[in-house]
């Protein structure tokens, strides 16, 4: 039976409901597919040793989404507003490097971490300024900042890499991207005792959900991805609205950053690069149209938690890095090729 | 019904591709897959360098294979997908940790930012072998294995030294603030040439940088200041040695300034069969992955094993290049992935 032939209009509306629900959702199954599937895996490459699907390999990956999850999360309202910005990567080089410059310098942790999330902030404020100023298009803009952002990152770590030494790094900064050994259960089986800037990741997640949907600048944004030229004759100030989002979106990546320098404790200028590429993706695999208008939040999440669970589990089979850059580049085509299919098929 | 099949046919496409893909992974994967999934006590380890394309690496991975074959353990050779990027370095030995592993054999990119993981995976009950470059934490590490760094600087020194007569002018072209090994060879060149007290060193605070383009430019920079007085250079990595080959050429000064440098490349070996450099410090990547695995294997059997141990340093000549055994480490065997 064909979808127009069905004569029940309840009927009807209870499947479209339920396609939204899936379509709201896919991301989040796509990974748990994509869990179960590396676990099936390991499981038949190495028997009783396997354990891709360990509680512990499971706060693993965790941790190691944080970064680019945090990110994403600035660059999720971005894309909803038809934007981009491709000086993420180095910005948030530019926040780590500045976090442990502070602290090399005995500025002091807080110094440093509110320095951090300014510094980000900034690189926001003034990719959303120039981009609604000059009117030249973002992908533009952020691709000079970029190589500017990494400039001035340089310029502070005086070309090397800035290593704070170990008394000068408090030890519950590095801490909260590494989970605690013990408990690994916070309520067994169902919550892992996950790493605090897990914690963090998911409360922020949350409120920037609850903005898009209940606040006004949350609609602003959607209404300016979706069309900008209408958005401007309802009356919206479509250049504060985007300065808005570019800004808030640094300061997401400064939060980054901070998080990147708790792995590494250390700032390296130059370790940014390539990363704007990982945080498209993920906001990209999780739904996000990069001609505007749409976005979610939960599947970004899902998305930058797909890549990693990729690279995790090619490490763990043992996959040559040559495969497993092949495989992350074709499931991100596969991903977003899917969704577009599902979304016409919504429309139609 | 319409609303199920509508809802499940896409649905389960997308359950069953993924894991007949990951399925078809998994026999990519190393030998792993024929051997017998339970039951077998065959040791695996995890053998981490700093990069995966670089020739030094595929020199390493020789002589773990082979240390592999000799001792029957399996070994997973897993190189960060980004060269030199921490982030990545770290990811893999996480991934490890909680990957049914035995030991860790890794090459830290960074002596500080890998010390927490190396403790985690210690927490975890699986030991590291650090080989190449050191880790800030010998505590939790079962042995350390690599060059004698300092010695290889010292050998240099000497090799320098006597090119040049035991008298003479030098400049040290240092690599890099903060990376270890390279300054160990410049502090053991230094103290080498404490025993020549008729050298005097004209510069030794100028550092290369990490690629050669930086390496000419500052090489370039110190001949210009020193083209008259200097008798002898003495380089520490293979990038400033290119660097610094270049501008001895530019300069006109190649064949008459006295040159030792530290690692081959065939520009650098090309260079010392036309005499214009006296000597090459060699290390033996493929005797640092063999007992970098063989350590590990050692320590995880129960043995007591040293905490240092070194892999061996040589210098290249004009007069014994040609023998075999200097031959083997100017063209060490390579293992393709």
């Amino acid at each position: 039976m064909s979808e127009a032939a069905t004569p029940n209009s309840a009927h009807t509306s209870g499947r479209r409901r339920l396609q939204a629900i899936l379509t709201a959702l896919g991301p989040l199954l796509a990974l748990v597919v994509v869990l179960i599937a590396f676990g099936i895996a390991d499981k038949y490459q190495r028997g009783d040793r396997a354990a891709f699907l360990s509680v512990n390999n499971i706060r693993n990956i965790s941790e190691q989404t944080v970064v680019v999850a945090m990110a994403a999360l600035g660059m999720t309202i971005i894309i909803i507003a038809g934007g981009i910005d491709l000086a993420a990567g180095t910005a948030l080089a530019l926040a780590s490097t500045t976090l442990a410059w502070c602290l090399k310098n005995d500025y002091g942790v807080a110094v440093g971490l509110v320095a951090a999330l300014g510094v980000g902030a900034l690189t926001g404020l003034i990719n959303g300024t120039l981009t609604s100023l000059l009117g030249v298009v973002p992908f533009i803009i952020t691709l000079g900042t970029m190589t500017i952002y990494q400039g001035v990152a340089k310029l502070i770590a005086n070309e090397t890499t800035v290593q704070p030494a170990f008394a000068q790094v408090p030890e519950w900064l590095p801490n909260l991207t590494f989970s605690p050994v013990k408990p690994q259960w916070l309520i067994y089986p169902l919550l892992p005792n996950f790493s605090t800037s897990v914690w963090i990741v998911a409360a922020v997640a949350v409120l920037m959900a609850a903005m898009l949907k209940y606040t006004i600048f949350g609609r602003y944004i959607f209404a300016v991805g979706s069309n900008e030229a209408t958005a401007r004759l309802c009356g919206i100030n479509v250049r504060l609205v985007k300065i808005g989002v570019y800004t808030l979106a640094g300061l997401f990546v400064g939060a980054a950053g901070i998080l990147q320098f708790t792995r590494l404790t250390s700032g390296d200028p130059t370790g940014g690069v390539g990363l704007e590429l990982k945080i498209i993706a993920a906001v990209v695999i999780g739904g996000g149209s990069l001609s505007g208008g749409r976005g979610s939040i939960l599947g970004t999440i899902a998305g930058a938690a797909i890549m990693v669970v990729i690279a995790s589990g090619c490490n763990i089979l043992g996959i040559s890095n040559s495969i497993q850059d092949i495989v992350i580049g074709t499931i991100i085509i596969a991903a977003v090729t899917l969704d577009q299919f599902r979304q016409r098929r919504l429309a139609s | 019904m319409t609303l199920c099949s509508l809802a499940l046919r896409p649905l389960t496409l997308r359950l069953l591709a993924p894991v007949c893909f990951a399925l078809l992974l998994a026999g990519c994967g190393d030998p792993v897959a024929d051997a017998p999934p339970s039951g077998n006590k065959k040791l695996r380890i995890a053998v981490i360098p700093k990069g995966t394309t670089h020739e030094f690496w595929k020199s390493v991975h020789h002589g773990a294979a082979r240390a592999a074959k000799e001792f029957d353990v399996e070994i997973i050779w897993k190189g960060p997908v980004n060269e030199n990027s921490r982030e990545a370095q770290i990811n893999i030995v996480q991934d490890f940790m909680n990957g049914g592993i035995d030991g860790i054999c890794l090459a830290p990119i960074s002596k500080d930012s890998l010390v927490r993981p190396v403790r985690q995976a210690k927490a975890a009950g699986i030991p590291t072998v650090i080989f190449d470059s050191g880790l800030d934490d010998p505590e939790s590490i079962a042995s350390y294995v690599a060059t004698d760094n300092e010695k290889g600087g010292r050998l240099g020194g000497q090799c320098l030294a006597e090119a040049m007569g035991k008298k003479g002018n030098v400049i040290l072209l240092r690599y890099n603030v903060g990376s270890e090994s390279t300054q160990l060879r410049e502090d053991g060149f230094l103290a080498a040439l404490k025993d020549y007290p008729e050298i005097k060193v004209l510069s030794d605070n100028q550092y290369s940088g990490t690629t050669r383009d930086t390496s000419l430019d500052v090489s370039q920079r110190l001949l210009l200041s020193f083209r008259d007085q200097v008798n002898g250079v003495f380089v520490v990595a293979e990038p400033n040695g290119v660097g610094m080959l270049g501008a001895l050429k530019g300069a006109q000064l190649d064949g008459k300034v006295k040159f030792v440098g530290f690692d081959p490349s065939p520009a650098l070996i090309d260079a010392m069969t036309q005499d214009k450099m006296q000597g090459i410090v060699l290390q033996d990547p493929d005797t640092m992955g063999y007992l970098a695995v063989k350590t590990m294997v050692r320590h995880l059997r129960g043995e007591k094993v040293e905490k240092r141990i070194s892999t061996g340093e040589y210098v290249a000549t004009p007069a014994n290049m040609n023998t075999p055994e200097i031959k083997k480490l100017l063209y060490p065997p390579q293992l393709e992935e």
